[in-house]
């Protein structure tokens, strides 16, 4: 790196983010997902109802038609999105830096260099919890922002990242 | 005022008794005000003065005790490189802030404290603690010397350099840039009227619309000719009220400028700037140039015509106090930006470097999402009027020329060290960071941005984020591993 120019023309040799050597997350990480679209569509349909039963005019059924078809759209989509983004979705742990991708739509490829982390934690939703998955949030000192948060891990490989991290953190201090 | 111990437990300022009293009996207020003013409203409850007499007494013992309990428990001292502050008498506190995790000691000034000539003394602490620790009654000349203790015993303890080099010799504070009333004047006008007569206008014309309702309905009863006559005096309305909210909201940001900058101040002091302003409440901060995270600088159409920038010191946010951490210096002519610049960032290597513009597709999303998004959601509403098919014309070639210079002004340069992104539509805003400082690098990529190669980049540090917008996507995944790479190796302390 000696000879490494003043222009933003860079060197071809630094270690590339390599994608396709990502770790998927935990399957059961989907009924997660699932779920919780469920819990949506339970919402809405509840909310939709309450509305219907007080509102004083009833509204004609085309536009009740209109109205469900959109929900029910809404709710078909983010169903495909959630199954087909959920192989998109995957962290890398490389020697100096942790690596999160997500995103059918919006791709989205986030890296933490290890000297950068504050702290780590291990959260838990009661589902997660059922369901023996644990997620692990990284804290560095740029805000939510740059936070990161990989949920949809088997809590075995949750605890071993995070005492990894931990780990490699108490290096750089 | 000699040298202070600060090894042995100090008190406020004996002033400082008379701040806390005034502060306790504005708690007590806020605290009782809807009980207080029951009792004025209804004055038949208590006719007795006899009463009320004894229990305004009683009142003001127990906050005259409360006060002289509070000074008398109040406590601050550095034992063993931790900075320690006691107060309390009923429940006790101890903060204990070891000194190398100072982030800033700034002072701030009420009206009340000028009076007294004491001051508020803020400690900082960095990033992910975020707490701070308030005195609020300390003697000015106290203050300073704390301040200056704290600065240069956290110096001593970094550097570690034989003392004798440093200790003796007083560096004298150098002010780089001082604001006459002419400047602030210049400032009040050069800000963005535009946003805040939006606002104001937008709230006039619902006062508007709801008088034009009131209208209507009487309309009815009459002839067209007197609708004839509302509709054509709302252009007259319109223009009146648009002339009279820009001037009040010139007057507003005049009056704005100099509460906030008024005998402001930016001096140099070694590796340290201080910035003193304000005319009711005066603030003094200190910000270290290691700590500076970015420096953001921008002008305006009317700012660049009388050749001055406004300059922002972005440090590291600590959650709550967001707003505090940043501190800007307005009214800087280039002269001031370029010191700031070679001192913060060294020599300029970044001028030479290649202007790298965002691609053109970027001005296609812009134009989409300002222009066509928010015609088309209005059409099913006003397709009807033959007004609105005007109105959408002029509004897509309006936010065309606006997308067209937001494109015109995003561009990057960037070298082995450092960052320098441009941005705006009408004013310009530049950011600058030293690479190293960058907290975590995020890639951004729309199946529309995929199919033509392009990406975004996003990159964080402690203060904020930086956005570089549709750029070539291999570059951004070179610019991404670069950058992951050179923070990696960084030795340096990023704050």
């Amino acid at each position: 790196m000696e000879n490494f120019t003043n222009s933003v023309l860079l060197p071809n040799d630094l270690p590339p983010v390599e994608t396709e050597k990502f770790n998927r997350l935990d399957k059961k990480y989907l009924k997660i997902s699932f779920f919780r679209i469920l819990f949506f569509a339970i919402v809405i349909a509840g909310a939709f109802t309450a509305f219907l039963i007080l509102a004083e005019e009833k509204p004609s059924t085309l536009i009740l038609i209109i109205i469900i078809s959109i929900l029910a759209l809404i709710i078909a989509y983010s169903i495909l999105i959630t199954v087909l983004g959920f192989p998109k979705k995957g962290y890398l742990l490389r020697e100096k830096d942790l690596s999160y991708q997500k995103g059918l739509i919006t791709y989205k490829l986030t890296s933490v260099p290890f000297n950068r982390i504050q702290h780590v934690e291990i959260n838990q939703g009661i589902l997660a919890k059922f369901l023996k998955l644990s997620s692990v949030k990284i804290y560095t000192a740029g805000g939510n922002a740059s936070d990161l948060s990989i949920p949809g891990l088997p809590v075995e490989d949750a605890q071993k990242l995070k005492a990894f991290l931990s780990e490699k953190i108490s290096e750089h201090e | 005022m000699n040298k202070i111990d600060l090894t042995k437990p100090t008190r406020q300022s004996v002033k400082g008794l008379v701040f806390i009293f005034v502060q306790s009996i504005r708690q007590a207020l806020r605290m009782f005000w809807a009980f207080i003013a029951i009792l004025v409203i209804q004055r038949n409850i208590f006719d007795n003065k006899f009463i009320i007499g004894i229990v305004l007494l009683v009142v003001l013992v127990l906050l005259i005790t409360h006060s002289v309990f509070y000074y008398l428990n109040f406590f601050f001292y550095v034992k063993d490189g931790n900075f320690i502050l006691k107060k309390g008498y009923l429940r006790k506190k101890i903060m204990t802030i070891p000194l190398d995790r100072i982030q800033s000691v700034n002072t701030k000034q009420n009206l009340v404290q000028q009076l007294l000539n004491v001051v508020t003394l803020e400690i900082d602490t960095a990033g992910t603690v975020g707490k701070e620790l308030k005195i609020h009654a300390l003697e000015k000349l106290f203050a300073t010397e704390l301040q200056d203790q704290i600065r240069s015993g956290k110096k001593k303890k970094m550097v570690a350099e034989p003392a004798g080099k440093h200790g003796l010799i007083e560096v004298p504070e150098e002010i780089i840039l001082k604001l006459t009333p002419l400047d602030l004047l210049k400032i009040g006008i050069s800000q963005n009227h535009l946003r805040t007569g939006l606002i104001i206008v937008a709230f006039g014309f619902q006062i508007f619309q709801q008088i034009q309702d009131m209208f209507k309905e009487k309309a009815d009863e009459y002839s067209n000719e007197f609708v004839g006559f509302i509709s054509n005096s709302n252009w007259a309305l319109i223009t009146f009220l648009i002339a009279f909210f820009l001037i009040i909201s010139i007057l507003f940001s005049l009056f704005r400028t100099t509460f906030k900058y008024f005998d402001f101040k930016l001096l140099k002091k070694e590796g340290t700037y201080r910035v003193e302003s304000g005319l009711i409440n005066k603030r003094n901060v200190v910000i270290p140039h290691n700590k500076v995270q970015e420096l953001n600088w921008e002008t305006g159409p009317i700012k660049k015509q009388f050749g001055i920038y406004n300059i922002v010191f972005k440090q590291a946010v600590s959650g709550q106090n967001r707003r505090q951490q940043l501190v800007d210096a307005p009214g800087c002519l280039s002269k001031h930006l370029e010191l700031l610049k070679t001192d913060l960032f060294g020599e300029d290597q970044l001028s030479s470097t290649p202007k790298i513009y965002s691609n053109s597709y970027y001005f296609r999303r812009l134009w989409i999402l300002y222009g066509w998004l928010p015609m088309i959601l209005a059409a099913p509403f006003f397709y009807s009027e033959w007004l609105f098919y005007g109105g959408a014309f002029f509004w897509i070639i309006a936010s065309a020329v606006y997308s067209y210079l937001i494109l015109k002004k995003h561009y990057f340069r960037m070298d082995n060290d450092q960052i320098r992104i441009s941005s705006g539509a009408i004013s310009h805003e530049w950011k600058q960071m030293e690479l190293y400082k960058i907290q975590s690098v995020e890639f951004r990529q729309t199946i529309f941005q995929k199919q033509r190669s392009l990406a975004s980049l996003h990159l964080m540090n402690a203060s904020g984020s930086m956005t570089i917008p549709y750029i070539n996507e291999s570059m951004a995944k070179e610019i991404y591993n670069y950058l992951l790479y050179h923070t990696e190796i960084a030795e340096k302390e990023w704050m």
